[in-house]
């Protein structure tokens, strides 16, 4: 075998600055609002959701504790965030590799960098909503701002339970154009999965989910993801020990994973694409 | 010349699958059971060669012996089947200008988006920015899109950045006629420049003219096995003998093919 060296994201980090500038600097070029278009898309999915939910379904929202809010809007958007990010991401990192055929088959470089920038790019995006958010939640009277070492842990651990997930993907679009497909499935299942639009509790609390169907629902990464944001962002307060612990160990498997795969799959990508 | 080998290949072997049929769905493999029907094609065969630092080596044949193969190992996109490719220093290949331009960004953006592709640090593009620019001779241009260059501004400043990245080996594969013919002369140029700064350059291409010119010692690649390798002038020869058989032209010394470029 070619020896190589022993190349990692963190040895081509100024690489991965780069391409992350270009993914950021190309994401809204030629449109007019640019950047604006960040705040525009979520806000825009809120109304509809809330409309929708709150107004059609009538699903209530709980009230934040300590904070008091009972805001469908504030409650939608703190899931929908980390949500958007997850999805944006992993479609992102999925058609990276593809989509950089060119680059691949004419210039040697870490592989590893394309998901992963594709992945910081939307990282990125999160960060700006995020802080808008909290703008508005001091808008509000909710001093979000305490909790921002807390926040901080929760989105440096969503990246990589996304950048996991995005080497695999990636890699394996290479091999099976179909992942692109699946992952639009996979996002819509994985969307009503999570307590984004509903409550956890009408899940926790409902008699018909019970048992099995109740532990597999609590083995989705997301639930717990979605429940820190929701900690720091709804009811502004530190999320649980467990749930940190739930959320570090899904990103350190899915990263094992992605990696492992990745590394095991990129010395064929120049022939295979 | 010094006696250390910049790039040395051990046996190296390339195996490529020729797909008659592709299957690049889930659907189809589990259907068949397989990723397709294909044949085996050994486009390297056990090739040995060894490169010295500081000396340029032409790798000539014909159209499909191997010889960009053999140049991809080298730059590490291909992982070889069998055998190993090992190089000292930092490798800077010229396989395709302007490959990971973005079209949207300006020249500027991308000089510094490719180099950082190319592994320079962002330290040394800023202190090389002016001298790439200078070179590719697009100043005016450098802060409009790419996609508004034409395609002759496109690769020379691909060709300007990639060579001033200063490497230790340079793999150059057929790239060498951009431009005008002041920016070829510039180019040819810097390729002496480099030369004499200890640089090790190799150069695969179908110009005996430009292999006898730049090169000190060559090899010949036929269907993926190394015919000859050698001096520059002795492995032309051998392979110019050998396509004037096989055309049953008469063969010409390599001292008398006029200069051409």
């Amino acid at each position: 075998m070619n020896k190589i060296k022993s190349n990692n994201l963190v040895a081509a980090r100024s690489l991965l600055i780069n391409l992350t500038l270009r993914e950021n600097r190309s994401k809204y070029k030629r449109s007019t609002l640019g950047w604006a278009w960040s705040m525009i898309n979520p806000l825009a999915t809120m109304l509809i959701f809330t409309f929708v939910f709150r107004i059609v379904f009538r699903i209530p929202p709980p009230e934040g504790h300590p904070s008091g809010l009972t805001n469908f809007g504030f409650f939608l958007i703190c899931g929908l965030l980390p949500w958007n990010f997850l999805a944006a991401g992993l479609s992102g990192a999925t058609g990276s590799v593809v989509g950089n055929a060119g680059l691949i088959k004419k210039v040697y470089f870490t592989r590893a960098v394309l998901p992963a920038a594709s992945v910081l790019s939307w990282n990125t995006n999160l960060l700006i909503e995020l802080g808008v958010l909290s703008l508005a939640l001091i808008f509000v009277g909710q001093y979000v701002f305490l909790y921002l070492p807390a926040a901080l842990v929760v989105i440096v651990l969503q990246m990589f339970f996304v950048l996991g997930i995005g080497l695999a993907l990636s890699a394996l679009n290479v091999y099976f154009r179909d992942i692109e497909h699946f992952l639009t499935i996979l996002l819509l299942l994985w969307f009503y999965a999570t307590p984004i639009i509903y409550p956890i509790d009408l899940v926790l609390d409902n008699d018909q989910i019970t048992g099995v169907m109740r532990n597999v629902y609590l083995m989705n990464p997301m639930v717990h993801f979605a429940d820190a944001y929701r900690a720091i962002f709804y009811h502004v307060r530190v999320p649980g020990v467990s749930t940190y612990l739930y959320m570090l160990i899904s990103a350190a498997a899915a990263m094992a994973f992605g990696l492992w795969l990745f590394k095991k799959l990129e010395a064929k990508f120049a022939e295979e694409l | 010349m010094s006696d250390e080998t910049a790039v040395s290949v051990r046996n190296v072997s390339k195996q490529f699958r020729i797909y008659h049929e592709r299957n690049q769905s889930i659907k189809q493999m589990v259907l068949r059971r397989r990723r397709g029907v294909y044949e085996e094609f050994w486009a390297l065969k056990n090739v040995s060669l060894n490169i010295p630092q500081a000396s340029t080596y032409g790798l000539i044949g014909e159209n499909g012996s191997g010889k960009s193969t053999l140049l991809k190992c080298m730059a590490k996109i291909l992982v070889p089947d069998e055998g190993t490719v090992t190089t000292t220093g930092s490798i800077s290949a010229l396989l395709e200008l302007g490959a990971g331009f973005h079209p949207e960004l300006s020249g500027r953006e991308n000089v510094f988006l490719n180099g950082a592709i190319l592994g320079i640090s962002s330290k040394e593009l800023n202190r090389k920015f002016d001298e790439i620019v200078a070179f590719s001779g697009i100043e005016r241009f450098i802060d409009t899109p790419v996609k508004n260059y034409s395609s002759g501004m496109y690769v020379r400043l691909g060709f300007s950045i990639a060579i001033n990245v200063s490497p230790d080996v340079l793999l150059v594969d057929e790239v060498m006629a951009v431009g005008d013919a002041e920016f070829q002369m510039r180019s040819s140029q810097k390729f002496q420049e480099l030369k004499e700064s200890g640089c090790t350059i190799v150069v695969v291409s179908h110009s005996m003219e430009m292999i006898r010119d730049l090169c000190d010692s060559a090899a010949w690649l036929e269907h993926g096995t190394l015919k000859a390798d050698g001096p520059a002038k002795q492995v032309i020869g051998a392979y110019m003998r050998h396509v004037a058989e096989a055309t049953g032209s008469e063969y010409i010394e390599p001292d008398q093919v006029a200069p051409t470029g």
